[in-house]
């Protein structure tokens, strides 16, 4: 079966941080946009149409299961997602230097790495983004 | 699939599964000091003890540890009967004249009704209760730079003759997986001390956040095949360079 | 010379003729012997009998043996057929010895000196302690070279594997060992036929069989003795094992302190080997077998099973909590038989002389002979194999000689550092393994303390908490802290600082550790304790309550008294070692309190009984 993946238009994204916020917000970090596990980047000089929404992309091959010597991530085959598996996590941040996209964040306060699972397969920052720069299918 | 009666109920099982996991799953507390799922149970702390039987042991019953029991079927266990929670207190008891300021052995010792530990306590007692998750981590997941070294009450956790071990390579994992946080290390910036060894930080290539230490970025890149180059760049920087190439890839 | 299957009856019957008319002078230069001098007194008799120019008519073989087991007796040389029997032998007794040995007249003051009837006795057939002995797992002890495996063939040895070779399955061995009752010697007494028979039926492969040689109990030496005097005998046992369970590659796990038995066992092994009796193609048919031997880790817990096997492994010798049993997963997780020495070493005579023979004797629970390590306060101090069942009177008294110096018999220790202490009232007890579990004690794997009224009971117990304490392997909580604590209140107690909470506190002790600890160091450590408790307890709650320990051991609870039974005879003052003991000549001696420290030296030399033990001033 072929999952669904996150589809990201650059050319329709506003940076209006909508989906920072939703991710956030389900993911009790506190509502900490800075938190969330993904990141809508500006373009710098700020031209409509060139901003960019960066997010995981479940890589087939995924630099942070390569690096993880705790095989604390790990891949549901219902939604396609990596998971982080918390009791499995020793926290050495092998995960973080592994991902070459930087879509393994690490929390520091609560010294364990984050990352996007997909909501369990439904996820929250599609259904806020206002522009269908992010789409799941 | 088996099935087990637990704690007087039916609850099925994979069959070779540990008692702690099925008893998690049903939403059923154990204690356990020494447990942790990146590493093999070691039955060290002896906290997770649950009373099994069989019909056919004819009322006779014994008491194992659960984090390394495995599930079969008939298994009758229960997970607080009197001798289970009076043996946990006996070990709380001494573990509270070991290390009285280790919090989750306060914090047990408070849920099994531990007002006075009926030992003197060593008020100033290291937190480390030899629980061996930091070094089943380091030896079976990270390099093998810390081992326990002498035995019985003399045992404890150290690098080889306690001099800086060129094993280690700064990652941290021992000290934080820690369930007493017993092991001190400091991580300042791009400056990182643990077990005697200080170690630079790689900043970020992008900007000068600390990374990984270059002796982890090194052994990663040697064990597990991930390049050294991505690891020396902070997630975010990583991030922004990602943006970059949909932007580019955009027009 | 290779042999086979079809050769070797044939070999040995040739051996036996033409050791027929040999006699042999053996000198024991077993690890007590060489520290007598033992070599020094094999020198001096290959000398003299050089310079005896005995003739050709006379066949004589000279050589050394292994240990005995009365080392205190040695450097021991007896003189074969006859079994003449000659103790604490030196070098320059050579002459003398050969000199009688020409006569027909034994040399008399060499001759061992019967306790009681004061007789000299001339061969160790009439020594009672070995009279009374059935001595099956060291039928050959001191009876032959080690390091000649002929004189092993002659005895019997690799008859009972030729014949498994030559004719049985390697079920029916298995069947044959559970049928003859044997149990583990090594400590716990499980049924060797059962963990034989999972082995064999487990799947996996390579199996391995690992005989324990580690020998950690303090005073035990029967497995070092055999190992030392009949290696082959181990090695067929253990050969006979491989073939039963289709193990392929075996261990044999010495004790570090045992190069003597390592140089024994590994001569055999190439012995063995170049015969054809170890190694591929065992006496020509297709079973092949290899040993290696392994170093002990150096600890007391690397006996126990689990931690042994990951010493081999190359691993930290600790214990491994296991649900999962050795015979499915044991050295590399590979199906694994572990057997004590003696247990191995009773399998070819099982195979030899048939299931029944063995199981004929013993009690109902534990069949055949049971080697023990008596020592303490015996008059003799040595190895005593009996049927089990014998009571421990009979082994105490009977065999070993009774208490030395007219003192009184207090309790037995046995099973080793974590057994129990049983007072008189328990001497009747038919000692197997059930019985002895059933007393609060245990076999262990045979070691006997035995001590008299100059021991203090609580003392005793601190002294086994105190070793358990060093020898813990501190992975587990209950043992490691527990004990720490349990050596804390004795320590206290014999300080004169107990509490009556203590043994309060002591009781719960000893649940934590009986049920929460995770292998049988901890689980059986508190038996020193509960033993003590459970028979002695009026010295404990005398050494809290009263201050006094009768003993005279806890310097802080006892002070030393001389009374009017004294006949000046001042054999106390000379032996004082710090000089507090004053009298004048045929008159009533007085000991000066301030300087005495309670060794009780003087109590020990006074044959007047003037000497008396009170509670500290
Ligand atoms: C702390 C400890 C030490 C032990 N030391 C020995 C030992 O020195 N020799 C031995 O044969 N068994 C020893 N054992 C028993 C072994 O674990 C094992 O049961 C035995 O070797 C099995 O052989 P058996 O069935 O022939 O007795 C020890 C057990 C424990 C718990
Ligand atoms: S931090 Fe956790 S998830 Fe990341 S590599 Fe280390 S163990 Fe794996
Ligand atoms: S009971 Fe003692 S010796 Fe055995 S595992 Fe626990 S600490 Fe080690
Ligand atoms: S969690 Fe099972 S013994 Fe520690
Ligand atoms: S060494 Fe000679 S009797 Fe023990």
């Amino acid at each position: 079966m072929v999952s669904k993946l996150m589809h990201v238009t650059p050319s329709k994204c506003t940076v209006c941080r909508n989906c920072e916020l939703a991710c956030a917000f389900s993911h009790m970090h506190g509502g900490k946009p800075t938190a969330a596990r993904i990141r809508a980047f500006a373009d710098d000089q700020q031209r409509e149409g060139h901003h960019a929404v960066v997010v995981c992309m479940q890589c087939e091959e995924a630099g942070c299961v390569k690096a993880c010597p705790a095989h604390a991530l790990w891949r549901n085959p219902e939604t396609g997602a990596i998971y982080h598996v918390e009791a499995r996590c020793i926290r050495c941040q092998s995960c973080v230097a592994g991902c070459p996209f930087g879509n393994m964040r690490w929390e520091a306060a609560m010294e364990f790495p984050t990352k996007c699972d997909l909501c369990d397969g439904d996820p929250v920052c599609v259904k806020f983004c206002p522009t269908g720069a992010l789409e799941h299918r | 699939m088996s099935e087990i009666i637990l704690n007087g109920r039916k609850v099925k099982v994979r069959k070779g599964e540990f008692l702690l996991a099925v008893a998690r799953r049903e939403g059923i507390e154990i204690p356990t000091l020494c447990q942790h799922d990146a590493v093999e149970p070691a039955g060290a702390c002896r906290l997770c003890l649950v009373e099994v039987t069989r019909p056919e042991w004819e009322g006779w019953s014994k008491l194992v540890t659960s984090c390394l029991f495995p599930a079969e079927d008939g298994l009758i266990v229960s997970t607080d009967s009197a001798p289970v929670h009076k043996t946990r207190k006996g070990i709380l008891e001494l573990l509270m004249a070991r290390s009285p300021n280790a919090v989750p052995v306060r914090e047990l010792a408070r849920q099994y009704g531990i007002e006075q530990c009926p030992y003197p306590v060593q008020h100033d007692g290291d937190n480390c209760i030899l629980c061996d998750i930091c070094t089943r981590v380091c030896q079976n997941l990270v390099t093998g730079a810390i081992s326990r070294i002498d035995r019985g009450v003399g045992k404890r956790v150290a690098t080889p003759f306690a001099e800086p071990s060129t094993d280690c390579v700064g990652c941290l994992a021992c000290a934080k997986s820690c369930p007493t946080a017993a092991i001190p290390y400091e991580d300042e910036g791009l400056r990182r001390t643990i077990w005697g060894k200080t170690f630079e930080v790689a900043s970020c290539a992008g900007c000068g956040a600390p990374t990984v230490t270059a002796e982890q970025a090194a052994w990663i890149e040697q064990s597990k095949g991930v390049s050294r180059e991505d690891q020396l760049v902070c997630d975010r920087c990583k991030a922004q360079k990602t943006a970059a190439a949909y932007q580019k890839l955009a027009w | 010379m290779k042999l086979t299957l079809a050769n070797i009856d044939g070999y040995r019957q040739e051996l036996v003729t033409q050791r027929k008319e040999l006699q042999s002078i053996m000198v024991c230069c077993g690890t007590g012997c060489r520290a007598r001098n033992g070599l020094g007194v094999a020198e001096a008799m290959g000398e003299a009998l050089e310079a005896a120019g005995l003739g050709d008519e006379v066949k004589v073989e000279l050589t050394s043996t292994g240990c005995h087991g009365w080392c205190e007796q040695g450097p021991i040389v007896t003189i074969e057929p006859d079994g003449v029997f000659y103790t604490n032998v030196k070098p320059e007794h050579a002459g003398e010895i050969v000199a009688g040995f020409q006569s027909g007249h034994p040399v008399q003051k060499l001759l061992y000196r019967d306790l009681t009837t004061r007789e000299r006795k001339v061969t160790y057939h009439e020594v009672p302690f070995y009279s009374h002995q059935t001595r099956w797992a060291m039928r050959n002890v001191g009876r032959i070279s080690p390091t000649e495996i002929d004189h092993y063939i002659a005895r019997d040895g690799y008859k009972a594997l030729a014949k498994v070779l030559a004719g049985m399955s390697p079920a029916e061995v298995v069947d044959e060992v559970a049928k003859a009752g044997l149990r583990g010697r090594g400590g716990g007494g499980f049924d060797a036929g059962r963990k034989w028979r999972s082995a064999a039926r487990a799947s996996g492969s390579p199996k391995y069989i690992i005989c324990n040689g580690d020998e950690g109990d303090p005073g035990a030496f029967m497995d070092r003795s055999i190992m030392e005097a009949d290696p082959h005998g181990v090695l067929e046992g253990m050969i006979i094992g491989a073939y039963a369970i289709g193990a392929t590659q075996g261990y044999i796990y010495v004790r570090q302190e045992y190069p003597l038995a390592v140089k024994h066992l590994e001569q055999a092994m190439a012995d063995a080997r170049e015969m054809g009796l170890l190694g591929e193609q065992i006496l020509g048919s297709d079973f092949s077998f290899e040993i290696k031997i392994a170093r002990g880790g150096g600890a007391f817990v690397c006996g126990e099973s689990s931690a042994l096997m990951r010493s081999i492994e190359g691993k930290v010798g600790e214990p491994r909590a296991k649900y999962v049993h050795a015979a499915d997963k044991g050295l590399f997780d590979r199906p694994t038989v572990l057997n004590n020495v003696e247990t191995f070493i009773c399998v070819p005579l099982i195979l030899d002389k048939g299931a029944e023979h063995f199981a004929a004797t013993g009690t109902a629970g534990s069949k055949g002979t049971k080697a023990f390590s008596v020592v303490g306060k015996v008059n003799c101090n040595g190895l005593i194999e009996v049927p089990m069942g014998t009571t421990l009177r009979e082994l105490i008294f009977d065999v070993a000689g009774g208490v030395p110096k007219g003192r009184t018999f207090k309790a037995v220790q046995t099973g080793g550092p974590s057994g129990g202490c049983l007072p008189e009232s328990q001497l009747d007890l038919a000692v197997d393994f059930d019985t002895l579990a059933d007393a609060g004690s245990m076999m262990g794997s045979g070691g006997l303390i035995v001590m008299d009224d100059r021991n203090c009971l609580v003392d005793v117990a601190r002294y086994f908490v105190k070793f358990l304490v060093d020898e813990s392997c501190g992975k587990c909580v209950p043992c490691r802290e527990g004990l720490k604590q349990m050596l804390a209140i004795l320590s206290r107690i014999t300080q004169g600082e107990g509490r009556t909470e203590d043994l309060v506190a002591i009781d719960k002790l000893c649940d934590v550790l009986k049920d929460g600890s995770l292998c049988a160091l901890g689980k059986s450590a508190a038996n020193p304790v509960l033993s003590t408790l459970k028979y002695f307890r009026s010295e404990y709650e005398e050494h809290i309550r009263d201050g006094f320990c009768r003993a005279g051991v806890c310097g802080k609870l006892c002070s030393y008294h001389i009374n009017e039974k004294c006949t000046g005879c001042a054999v106390c003052a000379k032996v004082c070692p710090v000089t507090c003991i004053s009298g004048e000549k045929k008159e009533l001696h007085v000991i000066d309190q301030g300087p005495c420290i309670q060794c009780g030296s003087c109590f020990d030399a006074c044959r007047f009984d003037a000497i008396e033990i009170r509670s500290a001033p």
